[in-house]
């Protein structure tokens, strides 16, 4: 497959029912000045089943607020509209990776959780957008494993019987890696750069051009969780660290085992998350 | 620290977190040694989970710690001559160490070395 045709078909997953009418109305809405989290959380409420999976995923340990949050109008305030919309955005292509792919499902809330434990000690601004970013990072394996499930068991095949990463096989065999993938449908989805960069360079952190301190947050976390094995990301190795991006967020010896801690006490109770929406289906 | 469900909590296991009921009232906080009476009351009152410190409880399944330090040393096997990435496995594996076998345990592992 060439990369134009390759383009075409991520174009079309535009038009999958994946992406819920309910965005392109927030998006209008967002437009307006005037509009309050009331008004907005108003509107996300009217969908029911929008709106538990969206508290559910709010009130989870990645995020870790210490009070329940009950209302989606409180979410937005708390975590900000970007954080929100790509929950809602996402929400449909999670559900179908938690019943395909438990592994990714979990690399993805760990990676989530990591980045918000050091997004917090580094005191950014908005630290649940930095989670968010952790969240959908492996966006593009998840897309290639829905939409080219042959493409996608084949790379996963050869990166296990060659030894290689997965993306040094997407390279090979699809001429772009996940992360630009995930940057390509990010950006068709309208997400915010805040967003799309830290997806489409999570391998090469010093290449965005623009929350290089962000991509390199998550670029760090992802490999942190394959390091602890926390789920699974399609190949077993702690990728290679880029000593740049690492310079930019550096972490104390003391800093380090701090993080190791938290890390380890949230993926225990994400695990109870985790079985919750085993249980619940 | 483990979660574990309270049938299996004993005495002189040590609360890592607040116990608290399904309904998110604490009952007692982190820190608090469990007795036997204690367990009962917590039962009585709904709690279903605790975590406790260290790792008392050995789950069906569940890797040995060399297993797991054998796992991770695998993992890293591509970026073994990077530094950075190297003190992280150690400090993993340390962790990991002291989680199950406590402070001491370390000491004397470093000292015998």
């Amino acid at each position: 497959m060439d990369k134009a045709e390759l383009k075409k078909r991520l174009n079309d997953i535009q038009s999958l029912p994946t992406l819920p009418p309910i965005v392109s109305k927030l998006n209008e809405m967002v437009a307006d000045e005037d509009i309050t989290a009331v008004k907005l959380g108003k509107v996300i409420e009217k969908d029911q089943v929008l709106t538990s999976k969206l508290l559910k995923m709010v009130n989870s340990s990645f995020f870790g607020f210490p009070q329940r949050i009950s209302t989606v109008s409180n979410a937005i305030v708390l975590l900000g509209f970007n954080v929100i919309k790509t929950l809602i955005v996402t929400s449909s292509i999670f559900e179908v990776m938690q019943a395909s792919d438990v592994g990714l499902f979990e690399h993805s809330l760990g990676c989530a959780t990591a980045c918000g434990i050091i997004a917090k000690m580094r005191q950014i601004k908005n630290p649940e957008e930095v989670s968010t970013a952790g969240l959908i990072h492996d966006l593009g394996k998840i897309v290639l494993r829905s939409e080219l499930p042959e493409e996608y068991e084949a790379i996963v095949r050869e990166a296990q019987e060659e030894g290689l990463y997965m993306r040094q096989v997407e390279k090979k065999r699809l001429g772009v890696g996940h992360g630009e993938i995930g940057g390509m449908l990010a950006r068709q989805w309208n997400l915010p750069e805040r967003l799309v960069f830290p997806i489409e360079f999570h391998h090469k952190p010093e290449l965005a051009p623009e929350y290089k301190e962000i991509a390199a947050i998550v670029h760090f976390s992802d490999i942190l969780i394959r390091a602890v094995g926390f789920g699974y990301g399609g190949d077993p190795w702690v990728p290679g660290l880029d000593h740049v991006a690492w310079e930019r967020i550096k972490l104390s010896k003391s800093q380090m085992r701090e993080v190791i801690a938290e890390l380890d006490e949230k993926l225990i109770e994400l695990q109870d998350f985790t079985l919750e929406i085993k249980v619940e289906g | 620290m483990q979660r574990i469900p309270i049938k299996l909590a004993k005495a002189e296991m040590v609360l890592a977190k607040d116990a608290v009921t399904p309904e998110g009232q604490v009952l007692c906080g982190a820190g608090t040694k469990l007795s036997e009476e204690l367990i009962a009351r917590l039962k009585k009152q709904g709690v279903l989970v605790l975590s406790v410190k260290g790792h008392p409880v050995k789950e069906p399944g569940e890797k040995s710690l060399s297993e797991r330090l054998k796992a991770l040393d695998e993992r890293f096997s591509k970026v073994k001559k990077d530094p950075v990435l190297r003190a992280l496995e150690h400090l993993i594996g340390e962790y990991w160490i002291i989680e199950e076998k406590g402070e001491d345990f370390l000491e004397k592992l470093k000292a015998s070395k």
